[in-house]
């Protein structure tokens, strides 16, 4: 337990990832929207390195009944993180998942703290 | 490979996988082939076995990767996984090969292929010998052939795809070589162009990959037993054990049960039996485990396993492929439910049964 510093704040610009290994748990942070965000790099699924996965998009669908029209829409461009062992998708921004509604990567407390990216465990 | 530290539970057990594949590259093939085959295979214009083009690795986020040499296949199973013996097969899809004399030279290229480069270099290594189906003879042969390598355990049939089902007496003089031999027939379903020969129609209809590659492997293992059954095909061969790769469980229940019921409606029609085909598969038939079902409750999945029976369950990861299952994805629940013994049983004793390994 306690705080770690992962990587100096200037060394994780916008769209990074950085992978650690904090008491004996890989942990990844990245800066996305401009917000930091911390998560365990162990996919729900298998134990995948999720955290080491593409940053994605996924599709969206939707059915309008009454016009029986289904729409289909790419979104969440560079937002969706794909782990690389079976493609399981978690939302970057918040750690859930997107085919499991009872599942999120488990994520901790990050911030800037005097120009340090702080993860705390 | 695991991403987390700590010691898996694994390797305090002996492992058996019994489903690792290769993909040996075409033009290393062809040195084992001879000619005329050697430069067809050869020919860069020239597929020579066709691969279908769906998006398996979803725009190539999902890594594809390969086992290209022995060594690699002990890193990643053997010591990333905790498997103590990988037993091997070639993955050749020599059901798509149109010439059936080509295919049966790829046939003994594949069988030289994986002995050479894989089996021969570590001791723990086990294989599964390939067979062509286009011609039931020259597979017997090929039986014949490599029987007396000691580290061969089975013979790999790719059940998708098939020119018969695979219980038609045509394949009676194969099933007998392996018998004479001690051999275990092992079957492996496969989704893509080998589906789409065995269900051209509905392919052409389907347009996400996840559509045919849920129905591809349990409706090549329905077929197959169902063939396998109504011509009596483990009453002519009752030393032979036949284990199904590449479907999980969940789709033996149903098979087993309406082969029953149908079975009592129409016994004349599979007039060799003497048992209820669900004891010719609790004796006989084995099961392995990927890709493991993913009920929303596990403990579904544990009355999965206690119907199929756990003494018929073996282990399998199905690396180096995209849908591979880690082996934790299966003894997470023998952890759970079942008691050490039994665990012990899926992790190893029961491949060493079924394909009587020499280990």
């Amino acid at each position: 337990m306690g705080e770690h510093v992962v990587v100096s704040a200037s060394e994780l610009s916008e769209g990074d990832r950085v992978v650690v290994e904090l008491e004996g748990r890989e942990v990844a942070v990245f800066r996305l929207d401009g917000d930091l965000h911390a998560y365990l790099n162990w996919c729900a699924h298998q134990g995948g390195p999720v955290c080491e996965g593409a940053l994605t998009g996924t599709y969206e669908s939707s059915y309008d009944r009454e016009g029986n029209e289904v729409s289909l829409s790419w979104c969440r461009e560079g937002e969706v993180l794909m782990c690389p062992w079976h493609g399981w998708e978690y939302d970057a921004l918040t750690g859930e998942c997107f085919s499991r509604r009872s599942v999120a990567l488990p994520s901790y407390p990050v911030e800037e703290v005097g120009g340090d990216v702080v993860v705390t465990l | 490979m695991s991403t987390q530290t700590g010691r898996s539970p694994l390797a305090e057990n002996t492992v058996v996988d019994v489903d690792v594949h290769l993909r040996i590259p075409l033009e290393e093939l062809a040195d084992y082939c001879d000619e005329p085959y050697r430069s067809t295979i050869k020919r860069p214009t020239y597929t020579a076995v066709h691969r279908s083009g769906w998006d398996r690795y979803m725009g190539g986020n999902i890594q594809k990767e390969s086992l290209p040499d022995a060594e690699t296949v002990y890193r990643k199973v053997c010591e990333g996984f905790d498997v103590d013996y990988p037993i091997i097969n070639a993955f050749p899809v020599l059901a798509s090969v149109p010439e059936d004399d080509r295919a049966v030279n790829m046939m003994r290229a594949y069988n030289d292929y994986l002995l050479d480069n894989y089996l021969d270099e570590y001791d723990n290594f086990r294989g599964l010998l390939s067979v062509a189906t286009q011609d039931p003879e020259a597979a017997a042969d090929e039986i014949d052939r490599m029987s007396s390598e000691k580290r061969i355990e089975g013979v790999y049939v790719l059940n998708s795809g098939a020119h018969l089902p695979l219980g038609h007496p045509d394949f009676d003089v194969m099933y007998r070589a392996a018998e004479d031999h001690g051999l275990h027939v092992a079957y492996h379903a496969s989704a893509g162009a080998p589906f789409a020969r065995d269900f051209p129609i509905q392919d052409s209809a389907i347009n996400r990959f996840m559509a045919t590659h849920v129905l591809a492997h349990p409706w090549a293992h329905m077929l197959t037993v169902t063939s396998l059954l109504v011509n009596g095909t483990p009453e002519k061969f009752p030393d032979l054990n036949f284990s199904f790769l590449e479907a999980g469980l969940s789709w033996v229940p149903y098979m087993m049960f309406r082969l029953n019921k149908e079975y009592g409606m129409r016994r004349r029609e599979a007039p060799l039996l003497e048992r209820s085909p669900e004891e010719y598969i609790r004796d006989q038939f084995y099961f392995a485990s990927q890709p493991i079902g993913e009920p929303n409750d596990p403990r579904h999945l544990e009355r999965i396993l206690d119907v199929v029976g756990t003494e018929n369950l073996m282990l399998a990861t199905d690396y180096p492929h995209w849908d591979f299952d880690h082996p934790d994805a299966l003894d997470r629940h023998l952890r759970q439910f079942y008691p050490e013994e039994t665990r012990a049983a899926v992790l190893a004793d029961n491949a060493v049964e079924a394909f009587d390994l020499s280990i």
